[in-house]
C-alpha cells in the first residue's frame, strides 16, 4: 500500500518487498483508496463550501442573505471604499494592526535578545511563567483587563488597544525571537564586536539580518492575531469611528432588518485578504527559507 | 548575577566567551543593559497579562458593579460569589454547555477529523494533496467574524439557505437551524474551523513515526487499522495528548464564534461559560460575580490540563 514510503537506503532486503507490491491492487486496497480519497474530498467540501456565500455576494449586485447566481459586478467593492464608514473600520484595522505588530516586533526582539544572550536569575521562570499564563482564557481576564485599562484612561483609545493587542501576543514573539537568536552564534557578535562595533551595531548588523525567517513568522502570528481579534476590541472600543473592521462587520450584520448583504460580504472579502495572503506570502518564504539553512548546515 | 553566556545558556552556564575585556566589574552595565533590553517587555506584560489573572482573583472577592452603589464603594464578600454562582442554574448550565461544546467539537471532532486527515494526506497515492492541505487550511485562516458570517449564510433558515438546499436534496423540510439545533449548530462550526490545527499537528507527528514499523506490521498481516491502532496511535500519543491540551484551552476561552452566531441564545442553549462571563460582568456589570465564573472557569482548565499530562505520561 505505501510502497513509495520504503526507504531506498536499505536497496537489498527490501528489492523481493517491492516486487510483491507491485502486483494488481487486491479488492481491499482498492476499497481502501476509493475510501480514502471519498473521505478527502468531503472534508475539503466540507470546509470550503461555507464560503461559496461570501464569494458569490461579494460579486454580486442584488447579493442576499443566501447562495444565489451572482449578477456579476464589482460594484460591492466600490462601494466598500466610497461608503461614508467602511473605508474607515479598514483604516483603523490597519493602524490597530500595523502599529501593535510593530511595537509587539520591538519588545519582542529586545526581550528576545536579553533572554538568548544573558543568564540572569529567573530567566527560565520567566519564560515558562509567560507560556503558561497562556492557559487562562482570554474572556476570563478581559474584564479585569478592561477595568485596568479604565484606570488608566487607555479605553475607547486605539492607544490603548494597541498595546493591549502588542503585549497579549508578546509571549509567543518572545519564545520565538529568543528561539532564533539563540541559534546565532554568539561568536559572530563577538567578531564585530571585536571589529569595534557596539553591542547594538553589532545587533543590527549581524543580529538582525540572521533571524529574518523568525522574524517573519512572529509578525505573521502577532498581525493575524491582532487583525482577528474579536473580544479585546469589543470590549475596549465604545466609540464608532475607533471601530476596525471585526466590531464594524458585526455591527453591520447584527443590524437583522436592514443588513446591505453585498456591501457586508465584500468587507468580509476585504477583511480576509491581508492574513490569507500574509499566511501563504510567509508559509511558503518560511519553508524556503528553513530548507536553505538545512542545506547549510 | 548578569553575565553574557554562549547561545544555549543552560549548556554553558559559568563558561564565559573567552575575551577578557568582558570580566566582572561590568556587571552594573550589564544589568542596566539587560533591564533596557527586557524591561519594558517585561513590565507590560506584568501590567496587561499578569495583572489582570491577578486582579480577577481579588475581584471575584469583592461585589465590585460598574454602576451603581457598589461601583462607588465595593465590599468585600468572601465566598459569596462562588456559593451564588455554584448554586446558580444558568451558569451551572452554562458550565455544562461548555463540557459539551469541548467535548464534542474539539475533543471528538476536531480531533478525529483531523487525523482522518492527516493519515489520508500521508498517504503516497493521494494525488493533488497541496490542493486538499489548502482547502481544509482556509477555515483556519480566516477571522472568527468571517467564519461566522460564512456559516449564519449556511444555517440560514431561509429554504435556500445553503445546508437547507442540500437537506432538500434528499427531500427534508426547511430548518431554522440556529433555533432548533443550536448547540449541535455552533458544534459543527467548531469543528470546521478547528480541523487544520489538529491536522497539521498531527502530520508533524506522523513524519516522525518510521515508516519500517509500518511496513512490518503490514508484512506480518495486520489490517490498516490495526497498524494505526497498535503501532501509529502508541507512536503518537505525546503529540496527541500536546494537541488535546492546546484544543481544549483555547475551545474553554472560545467566545467570538459563538457570540457572533447566537449571542448564546436562543433561550441560554449556547450560553457557554465565556458569553456567561461576558454577560454577567459587561452587560449586567457584576464584575464581582463575573470575575468569580472566571476564576472557576480557569479552575476547570487547570485540571484538565493536568488530568492530560497525567494521561499522557502514566500509560505505556
Amino acid at each position: 500500500m505505501t510502497a513509495d514510503a520504503i526507504p531506498v537506503a536499505s536497496q537489498e532486503p527490501v528489492a523481493p518487498v517491492r516486487r510483491f507490491r507491485r502486483r494488481p491492487l487486491t479488492p481491499a486496497e482498492v476499497m481502501q483508496r476509493a475510501l480514502g480519497h471519498t473521505l478527502i474530498v468531503l472534508l475539503a467540501l466540507f470546509c470550503v463550501v461555507p464560503f461559496a456565500w461570501l464569494v458569490l455576494s461579494a460579486v454580486d449586485a442584488n447579493a442576499g442573505p443566501n447562495v444565489q447566481l451572482p449578477a456579476f459586478s464589482f460594484e460591492n467593492f466600490g462601494r466598500f471604499f466610497t461608503n461614508s464608514g467602511t473605508p474607515l473600520l479598514l483604516l483603523n484595522s490597519l493602524i490597530i494592526g500595523i502599529a501593535g505588530t510593530t511595537l509587539n516586533l520591538v519588545l519582542g526582539l529586545t526581550g528576545g535578545y536579553a533572554l538568548a544572550r544573558f543568564a540572569f536569575r529567573g530567566r527560565r521562570t520567566f519564560m515558562f511563567s509567560i507560556l503558561l499564563i497562556r492557559v487562562v482564557p482570554a474572556p476570563a481576564t478581559i474584564v479585569a483587563l478592561y477595568l485596568i485599562m479604565v484606570n488608566l484612561h487607555l479605553t475607547n483609545s486605539l492607544i490603548g488597544l494597541i498595546l493591549v493587542e502588542a503585549v497579549l501576543q508578546l509571549p509567543v514573539t518572545l519564545w520565538l525571537l529568543k528561539g532564533t537568536i539563540s541559534a546565532v552564534p554568539i561568536e559572530l557578535e563577538e567578531a564585530a564586536w571585536v571589529d569595534g562595533n557596539t553591542r547594538f551595531q553589532a545587533i543590527r548588523r549581524i543580529v538582525l539580518p540572521l533571524v529574518g525567517p523568525g522574524l517573519g513568522a512572529a509578525a505573521m502570528l502577532t498581525f493575524m492575531g491582532i487583525w482577528g481579534d474579536f473580544l479585546t476590541p469589543l470590549v475596549m472600543l465604545q466609540s464608532q469611528e475607533l471601530y476596525p473592521l471585526s466590531i464594524g462587520l458585526f455591527r453591520a450584520f447584527s443590524e437583522h432588518n436592514q443588513v446591505d448583504w453585498g456591501l457586508l460580504a465584500a468587507s468580509a472579502i476585504v477583511y480576509v485578504l491581508p492574513p490569507a495572503v500574509l499566511y501563504v506570502f510567509v508559509r511558503k518564504h518560511l519553508l524556503h527559507s528553513s530548507l536553505g539553512g538545512a542545506v547549510k548546515g | 548575577m548578569t553575565s553574557i553566556t554562549d547561545a544555549p545558556a543552560s549548556a554553558a552556564v559559568g563558561i564565559r566567551p573567552p575575551s577578557p575585556k568582558r570580566r566582572s566589574g561590568r556587571r552594573t552595565r550589564h544589568s542596566a543593559l539587560l533591564l533596557l533590553l527586557l524591561g519594558p517587555a517585561a513590565v507590560l506584560i506584568a501590567a496587561f497579562i499578569v495583572a489582570p489573572a491577578v486582579y480577577s482573583v481579588y475581584l471575584s472577592f469583592t461585589n465590585t458593579q460598574l454602576t451603581g452603589f457598589a461601583a462607588r464603594d465595593p465590599q468585600f464578600v468572601g465566598f459569596d460569589n462562588f456559593v451564588y454562582l455554584l448554586t446558580n442554574a444558568d451558569f451551572i448550565a452554562s458550565i455544562g454547555h461548555t463540557g459539551e461544546f469541548v467535548l464534542y467539537s474539539a475533543i471528538i471532532g476536531q480531533t478525529v477529523l483531523g487525523m482522518v486527515a492527516a493519515l489520508i494526506l500521508s498517504r503516497p497515492w493521494i494525488r493533488g494533496k497541496g490542493l486538499y492541505g489548502a482547502a481544509i487550511l482556509m477555515p483556519m485562516v480566516v477571522p472568527e467574524v468571517v467564519a461566522s458570517l460564512t456559516w449564519a449564510s449556511v444555517l440560514s433558515s431561509d429554504s435556500s439557505g445553503t445546508l437547507n438546499q442540500l437537506t432538500g436534496l434528499f427531500g427534508a423540510a426547511s430548518t431554522d437551524w440556529l433555533q432548533v439545533v443550536p448547540m449541535a449548530s455552533i458544534i459543527a462550526v467548531n469543528i470546521w474551523r478547528g480541523i487544520a490545527f489538529a491536522m497539521i499537528m498531527f502530520q508533524a507527528a506522523l513524519e516522525d513515526v518510521p515508516a519500517e514499523l509500518i511496513e512490518a506490521a503490514r508484512i506480518d498481516g495486520a489490517s490498516a487499522v490495526q497498524v494505526f491502532r497498535h503501532v501509529t496511535l502508541p507512536l503518537i500519543r505525546g503529540p496527541v495528548f500536546l494537541y488535546l491540551l492546546l484544543t481544549t484551552i483555547s475551545t474553554v476561552g472560545a467566545f467570538g464564534l459563538v457570540y457572533l452566531l447566537t449571542q448564546g441564545g436562543p433561550g441560554g442553549q449556547t450560553r457557554i461559560a465565556a458569553i456567561y462571563i461576558y454577560e454577567r460582568a459587561l452587560q449586567f456589570s457584576q464584575i464581582g460575580i463575573g470575575s468569580a465564573a472566571s476564576i472557576i472557569l480557569l479552575a476547570i482548565v487547570l485540571i484538565l490540563g493536568f488530568v492530560y499530562v497525567r494521561l499522557a505520561k502514566v500509560e505505556v
